[in-house]
């Protein structure tokens, strides 16, 4: 729920409503029926006897499904309330609507009950930047249905509402004439069914509730297999019992199907405007959650892979081997006004998708898909070197081809201002971010691993390890701050080093790029008063000219930023400052009721106590959801080691014991103990020696079961 | 430059091996309808055969019946459209230009083989670190 709205969906369908179950949308007001980027339904209100209802209750029942308690009339007071108006709602390809009228009064009532409907057929692109429509609209009532219907061209979206009980139909909706009897009730059922294409073509025409029933059945039963397939945690701290929770069901909410492999999903990227495949959100959220089921990474490599591109298109900044960025399926798309078709705009998705295939490996041990993206990883690997490195200088960087409708930052930091100098002045294109090397470094190496392991291509693995190093000796010397001790955000079009201290360098951790030596001055800066804020690390540092707490990718600390950093400190022994990170995002989390923000202010911890929300339109964000997934293993230390799971604890003393039970993997299924002994909240803002004690308690089988020691730095 | 349907299909198989369909194996038949004006002019309801066979990389074309995992259905002018670049299948999928029965997999497939839009090159001009920070600072 975000600001009085209610929100529940399936796939990519989803209604956004008032706290009435009402939808009253203007051509910029994001509510309404949406499925594949339309809204199918503007206006949605209902009356009874020509009056408005007001909410007594609303309950979020399951993520697809939610329930309205309402009375007549708009008063604040419910005095002589005879009368309640219970609706109940279920999302499926449209939506299922129960409307039930129970009158209380000893006498009968005659009630006038009208819904009023109505489309505007927008394109999501559409409601965020109010463009007119181009189109033609026509509603039809037919036997007993309403039909909204809207074409352009060849494109047509249609709207079918039925209803069980008989309804006057007219333009504007459906009116029900009925007598309810002293403490007597009436209800009916609403289908609201959105339809690409003439809605005759569906099969079976008007939609039968049986199967809409046997649908609604599967979904709650999805969820529940979700939920009990999830590794079980236990843990001493109880906070972290609910995040967990929160972190399967709010998964279960973001998994997405696409046209082409209905029945198996992926990560969407975030809830409702971003219920598609983004090859960057996918793919982190996939990493994020690998230790607890690995479905979403197999769904996410095969749907990323199926859409690789393989040529020249300017429009959509695609070539040969790329990663897609962003998939729509709406107006604006189809016309090709703009380029979602998919969109190929990103920078990072390419690598990404060879470490995703590489780490699914570590986890799964599944040769098959390994060797069924041999090409797709091949091409990938060919990109980074061929088209990715725009000034041929062994570096990967970005431009975007269509200057109106591309995406000017094709890294992770996506807005206008997120790269820049410490003065604040803006590098010019093309921009060769700091962390594309890193991953492109990363997926060099991973790559060598499994043309060894799968692919039976030793020269290629020669090839990858030799390339890999050339980038790394380079990279540690041309992205170096001499003066800062950091790495600089990025090269710009002369080369030149982007100089500004940013949570990037955490990322490059987690890559394997930097040199040992290094290693130490980039935990002290991640830690330090200018990155750390106290709950996590800040996008952009505080002493730089665009730093603002506030500022989307210029000071917000995100919580997917920080999982991964955690990460990166861990792989460089820096337990005791991971574990930090870990203890500021999980008491952020349960501060936020487990459900973390896409970013929150960057402000310090002691100067608001609670973490200031960055207020953003999605809730659950996708990679907010899979950031404690991560910190869970990054505090537990669970690293895939041949057919074994090491376990490594380093956690915060607060967490106290701490049980993940059956994690699934190419070991069947194993468990994980630690217990948290790292004092996170003593004040100590220096990077100490990384830890070399306690080292990691192999686990072959799931018999074997010790608490592993947690280092104590 | 106009490529006619059957060029289109005799290039691919040409090439005979197209790395991207490596591991991938699908019949797509597609039914390929002359212009509604031409049609009533010359041939009701004149609909073209093709079968495009793709076994682990392999092309192969036919217009011999056999079964298929996915018959398209789209218009010649449409269809040379997008075997030159001009018309992206996905757009033409959700604009209702083509249809497609069966496996939708089979189109993604393919469309793999189309080629860019003309023109394209994909190589623009660099841009100044002053140019850009003197845009931000007039907007």
């Amino acid at each position: 729920m975000t600001g009085g709205l209610v929100q529940i969906l399936e796939g990519n369908t989803f209604v956004v409503s008032d706290d009435r179950g009402d939808i009253e949308a203007s051509a910029v007001d994001p509510t309404g029926l949406f499925s594949f980027d339309t809204r199918f339904l503007s206006r949605w209100v209902l009356t009874v006897n020509g009056e408005r209802l007001t909410a007594l209750s609303t309950d979020d029942l399951q993520y697809f499904q939610a329930r309205f308690f309402l009375v007549p009339g708009i008063s604040t007071v419910y005095v002589n309330a005879t009368m309640t108006v219970i609706r109940q709602r279920e999302v499926a390809d449209g939506f299922h609507e129960e409307l039930r009228v129970l009158n209380h009064d000893a006498r009968p009532v005659d009630l006038a009950i009208r819904i009023d409907a109505g489309s505007d057929f927008a394109d999501l692109f559409e409601v965020k930047d109010a463009l007119k429509k181009r189109g033609t609209y026509e509603t039809r009532a037919t036997g007993g249905n309403l039909v909204l219907s809207y074409r352009r061209e060849t494109y047509v979206r249609e709207t079918w509402i039925g209803s069980s009980e008989p309804a006057e139909v007219d333009e504007n909706g459906l009116m029900y004439t009925v007598t309810i009897p002293p403490h007597g009730e009436w209800s009916t059922v609403l289908d609201v069914v959105a339809s690409a294409g003439p809605a005759e073509i569906l099969p079976g025409g008007h939609p039968g509730t049986a199967g809409r029933r046997r649908v609604r059945r599967n979904m709650a039963r999805g969820l529940e297999k979700w939920l009990e397939r999830a590794p079980d945690l236990r843990c001493d701290w109880e906070p972290l019992e609910q995040i967990y929770r929160r972190c399967l069901t709010d998964l279960a909410a973001l998994r997405f199907s696409t046209m082409t492999m209905p029945g198996r999903s992926l990560p969407a990227a975030g809830l409702p405007w971003f219920m598609t495949i983004f090859g960057r959100d996918s793919i982190f959220t996939s990493l994020q959650a690998l230790p607890f089921t690995s479905e979403l990474a197999a769904t996410t490599l095969r749907a990323l892979a199926e859409r690789q591109g393989t040529r020249i298109d300017d429009f959509r900044d695609e070539d040969p081997g790329r990663i897609l960025h962003e998939m729509r399926y709406g107006e604006l798309t189809a016309f090709e006004e703009r380029p979602h078709s998919p969109y190929y705009g990103s920078a990072d998705a390419t690598a990404l998708f060879v470490i995703l295939l590489d780490e699914y490996e570590r986890w799964t041990g599944d040769h098959r898909l390994v060797r069924d993206l041999e090409q797709p990883a091949r091409a990938a690997l060919c990109w980074i070197d061929k088209y990715a490195d725009l000034q041929d200088n062994g570096y990967v960087s970005y431009q975007r081809r269509d200057t109106t409708t591309g995406l000017e930052n094709q890294c992770w930091k996506d807005s206008w201002d997120s790269i820049s100098y410490r003065n604040g002045d803006l590098p010019g294109f093309p921009r060769a971010t700091c962390e594309l090397q890193g991953y492109a470094y990363d997926a060099k190496v991973r790559a060598a691993r499994l043309a060894r392991l799968v692919w039976r291509d030793d020269a290629l693995a020669d090839q990858l390890e030799r390339e890999a190093a050339g980038l790394k000796r380079r990279f540690n010397r041309d992205f170096w701050v001499q003066d800062g001790e950091y790495f600089a955000v990025a090269l710009d079009a002369d080369g030149r080093q982007v100089d500004s201290l940013t949570s990037n360098n955490g990322h490059l951790l987690w890559s394997g790029i930097v040199d040992k030596s290094k290693a130490r001055a980039v935990a002290r800066h991640l830690l330090g008063p200018r990155l750390f804020s106290g709950w996590g690390v800040r996008t952009l540092a505080e002493s730089e000219a665009r730093y603002n707490p506030i500022g989307y990718h210029t000071g917000a600390v995100w919580p997917f930023d920080n999982s991964f950093i955690a990460w990166g400190l861990r792989r460089y022994g820096f337990k005791e400052e991971a574990a930090r990170i870990v203890a500021g995002v999980l008491e952020a989390a349960e501060i936020f009721a487990g459900r973390l923000p896409e970013a929150f202010g960057g402000y310090p911890r002691d100067l608001t106590r609670y973490p200031v929300e960055y207020p953003t339109a999605c809730s659950p964000q996708a990679w907010s959801t899979g950031a404690p997934l991560l910190l869970l293993r990054v505090a537990l230390g669970l690293e895939p080691e041949g057919e074994h799971l090491l376990v490594d604890p380093a956690m915060p003393k607060r967490i106290g014991h701490l049980e993940l039970l059956d994690l699934p993997g190419r070991w069947k299924q194993i468990d994980a103990f630690g217990r948290g002994r790292i004092d996170t909240e003593r004040e100590d803002s220096r990077a100490s020696k990384p830890s070399r004690r306690g080292g990691p308690s192999r686990h072959g089988a799931a018999a074997s079961r010790s608490r592993g020691s947690g280092a104590s730095g | 430059m106009v490529t006619t349907v059957e060029s289109f299909f005799a290039n691919l198989c040409e090439i005979g091996h197209v790395a991207t369909f490596e591991r991938e194996s699908a019949t797509i038949r597609f039914d390929i309808k002359e212009p509604a004006e031409r049609e009533q002019a010359h041939n009701a309801d004149k609909v073209e055969r093709w079968y495009v066979t793709v076994a682990d990389g392999r092309v192969n074309m036919t217009r011999q019946d056999r079964p298929a995992d996915a018959i398209v259905h789209v218009s010649r002018p449409d269809f040379e459209a997008m075997a030159t670049g001009r018309l992206n299948a996905q757009a033409a999928f959700l604009r209702g230009l083509l249809t497609v029965e069966g496996k939708v997999a089979a189109l993604v497939m393919f469309q793999r083989c189309l080629p860019g839009p003309p023109g394209s090159t994909g190589r623009v001009a660099p841009i100044s670190s002053k140019t850009v920070t003197a845009q931000r600072r007039d907007t």
